[in-house]
């Protein structure tokens, strides 16, 4: 059964409150009995000396028995004390008894010699009242020695200690029954900012991510716990900005291929053709649908990437050699655009190939479309004990700085008007940041005015775990 | 030759229908597994284009029964770009794998790679009107001009020479003389061939390279029509 928080504290509490009340209890109990019946005792004791004293002064047995009333008159004080004065040879001299407790046969010797009593004796009556009883010899004047035996009955102390034990037993378990209920109120009142946090935890949805969680009214302790969920949901909301984002610019993408199709087939469907133009038109449909299909091939590329269960298929190779074929891959393109391509370095890389080849193509590709004629792009691997770095360095206009953060983002491009829509898709690095990412590695950018520089680096592999990768 | 093609989308299924027949192959269709599977098994087929999402019994369900009684080799098609997917076909039998949506002619290539079993033979010389290739030596002469070609142009027009008369699509281009294996935006190829045939067409009125618009290239005597 799971208990609320409120009822196991309480629980807890009341078990806490029950065992030290109790704990109090008994030993306060055992205090006051002991007290209780040291004293008693300690009367019982005197009383006996005060028995042999006046024995003491008397001459004989008949001495004793004539003067029985001045011995039952010092007993006559307590109605629940007996005594019982008897020869050495057990004739009974005086046995007063009123309350019937039942005189036995006590020790009279001491038993370390010391005092002048035997040892207290405890017994109980038929009435299981317990009785506690003490004897001492006497010595006449005549030489004769007398056992003078006193006993009393504990009944007024055992009433009072029963009385008290009562007591305690109400004590705690009403002090228990007060705490416990208390302790509740308190707990459900302390756990009124949870309900607070849950309630407004609630009231957030897809639709209302921008919404926080108010801090000022939590507990000290909850403050990390809604700060925590705070940093989450700003987490979530950039989240689902970025994917609200990605689902219009893919819209928007999407939109102008269909678009020029439709217009283009419609154009040609108003009137009568040559096989020319239908062919043309033809063709230049399979163009937009090429463009339609690369951009829905990069989409779940980036989204099967973000998924755990993407298979990398890790080899070893030299990052430079990649370099200088992905560098050939393009020569025909930097030659046409004057642009000079160098490759130096070597790496020891641990990747995927062909997902390091799409990267640096991304990068390179980028690359050439922003350098000048004439200027030279640098392609670098460097290797370290980190692991793999590659940089791609080109001379041109440069990038914002505001604009750097954004430069991976998916559908960034450098230009608002997205004139370049036809040779980019604007995924290229957002696709190259994701390949690093999923290896492990960071993706970097830097630019200046002259300058912008892509470095990407591939963690170093060690027992088969990726040295960067946590 | 004589090819099934198993696929419920009609459209698709009729337009496959259409360009394998015009290219020279006899087509039956059905348009779920069970006919399909049937007609597999009942037929002799030398190939069977085979999509995997099916009503009734899908691709993998077919292809796993027809490997009981035939070897017939199988082209899968699907929508679906998971590598276990991709795995789970070959292991079951199939052949190779196109993934939804292909070029036609990057479907035609496939299927003619896979009906001639085995891999593409090497020639050592190859001559078309008055282009030689000596590649052996990786040496190129037009009407006995020496042409120098950089490694990856002769990788090129070794190609097409050797795929004489097919439409190579720019992906299979990519693919085969750079290995690169993925769409990419870069109109790289386009470039590779404008360079290539600088050098090999245009002193010449005859051409050898022809671009398919929308589908690739072609190295041939004649025009494609």
């Amino acid at each position: 059964m799971r208990l609320s928080l409120s009822a196991r504290l309480a629980l807890i509490f009341s078990l806490i409150t029950v065992l030290s009340l109790s704990l109090a209890g008994v030993v306060l109990f055992n205090a006051l009995t002991h007290q209780l019946l040291g004293q008693g005792d300690l009367n019982l004791e005197l009383k006996v000396r005060h028995l042999r004293q006046l024995a003491e002064e008397l001459d004989s047995d008949a001495a004793v028995r004539d003067h029985q009333v001045r011995f039952i008159a010092l007993a006559l004080d307590d109605p629940t004390l007996a005594l019982r004065i008897e020869t050495a040879g057990g004739t009974v001299l005086i046995d007063h008894d009123p309350s019937h407790i039942g005189m036995i046969a006590l020790p009279a010797t001491p038993e370390g010699g010391q005092a002048a009593t035997g040892p207290v004796q405890q017994w109980a009556t038929a009435g299981t009242v317990p009785v506690h009883g003490v004897a001492s010899m006497a010595t006449l004047r005549d030489g004769s020695e007398l056992k003078i035996s006193a006993a009393r009955s504990m009944s007024d102390e055992a009433r009072l200690l029963d009385n008290y034990r009562d007591i305690i037993f109400a004590t705690v378990a009403s002090t228990t029954l007060i705490a416990v209920v208390l302790c509740y109120l308190f707990v459900r009142h302390a756990l009124v900012p949870l309900r607070a946090i849950a309630a407004s935890a609630q009231s957030i949805t897809a639709e209302r991510l921008d919404s926080r969680i108010d801090v000022s009214g939590a507990p000290l302790e909850l403050h990390d716990l809604v700060q925590s969920l705070n940093e989450m949901l700003r987490r979530l909301q950039h989240g689902f900005d970025r994917l609200w984002q990605f689902t219009a610019d893919l819209a928007h993408d999407l939109r102008t291929p269909i678009g020029n199709m439709r217009v283009a087939s419609e154009v040609a469907l108003t009137r009568t053709r040559s096989a020319t133009d239908y062919r043309a038109l033809l063709a230049s449909n399979i163009e937009e649908c090429d463009r339609v299909g690369r951009m829905i091939e990069s989409v779940l590329f980036l989204a099967r990437a973000e998924s755990p269960q993407f298979a990398l298929r890790r080899t070893e190779f030299d990052a430079g050699e990649e370099l200088q074929r992905i560098a050939e891959y393009f020569e025909g393109i930097s030659a046409e655009s004057g642009v000079h391509v160098r490759v130096s370095g070597s790496a020891k890389t641990y990747a995927d190939r062909e997902l390091f080849r799409r990267a640096v193509s991304n990068l390179l590709a980028n690359a050439l479309r922003h350098t000048p004629r004439d200027a030279t792009v640098s392609m670098a691997a460097a290797e370290s004990a980190q692991g793999a770095s590659i940089s791609v360095q080109n001379p041109g206009e440069g990038i914002a700085a505001a604009d750097l953060g954004k430069v991976f983002d998916r559908f960034y491009r450098g230009d608002e008007a997205r004139s370049n829509s036809d040779t980019s898709n604007g995924l290229g690095l957002a696709i190259v940041k994701t390949i690093v990412e999923i290896h492990g590695g960071t993706a970097l950018v830097r630019s200046d005015a002259a300058t912008t520089v892509f470095e990407l680096h591939f963690p170093a592999f060690r027992d088969g775990v990726a040295a960067g990768s946590s | 030759m004589r090819l099934l093609v198993i696929e419920d989308e009609r459209k698709t299924a009729k337009y496959l229908q259409r360009g394998l027949e015009e290219s020279g192959y006899t087509v039956d269709v059905a348009n779920n597994g069970v006919d399909g599977l049937h007609l597999a098994v009942e037929n002799h087929y030398e190939l069977i284009v085979l999509d995997v999402m099916l009503p009734r019994l899908d691709g993998w369900g077919v292809v796993k029964q027809l490997r009981n009684t035939k070897e017939t080799p199988v082209l899968f098609l699907t929508a679906r770009d998971d590598v276990e997917d991709r795995v789970k076909g070959l292991e079951l039998g199939g052949d190779d794998y196109l993934l939804k949506p292909f070029a036609f002619v990057e479907l035609l290539a496939r299927v003619r790679t896979l009906l001639r079993r085995g891999p593409v033979r090497e020639v050592e010389h190859l001559s078309l009107g008055d282009l030689e290739i000596d590649a052996l030596r990786r040496r190129v002469k037009r009407a006995g001009q020496r042409i120098e070609l950089t490694p990856r142009e002769f990788a090129l027009l070794y190609l097409l020479a050797t795929r004489r008369g097919e439409v190579l699509s720019r992906t299979q281009i990519a693919s085969y003389v750079w290995d690169m294996n993925f769409d990419s935006d870069t109109n790289v190829v386009e470039v590779a061939i404008r360079r290539l045939r600088a050098k090999i067409d245009d002193a010449h009125a005859l051409k050898l390279i022809h671009t398919v618009r929308g589908m690739g290239y072609v190295f041939d005597i004649n025009e494609p029509d």
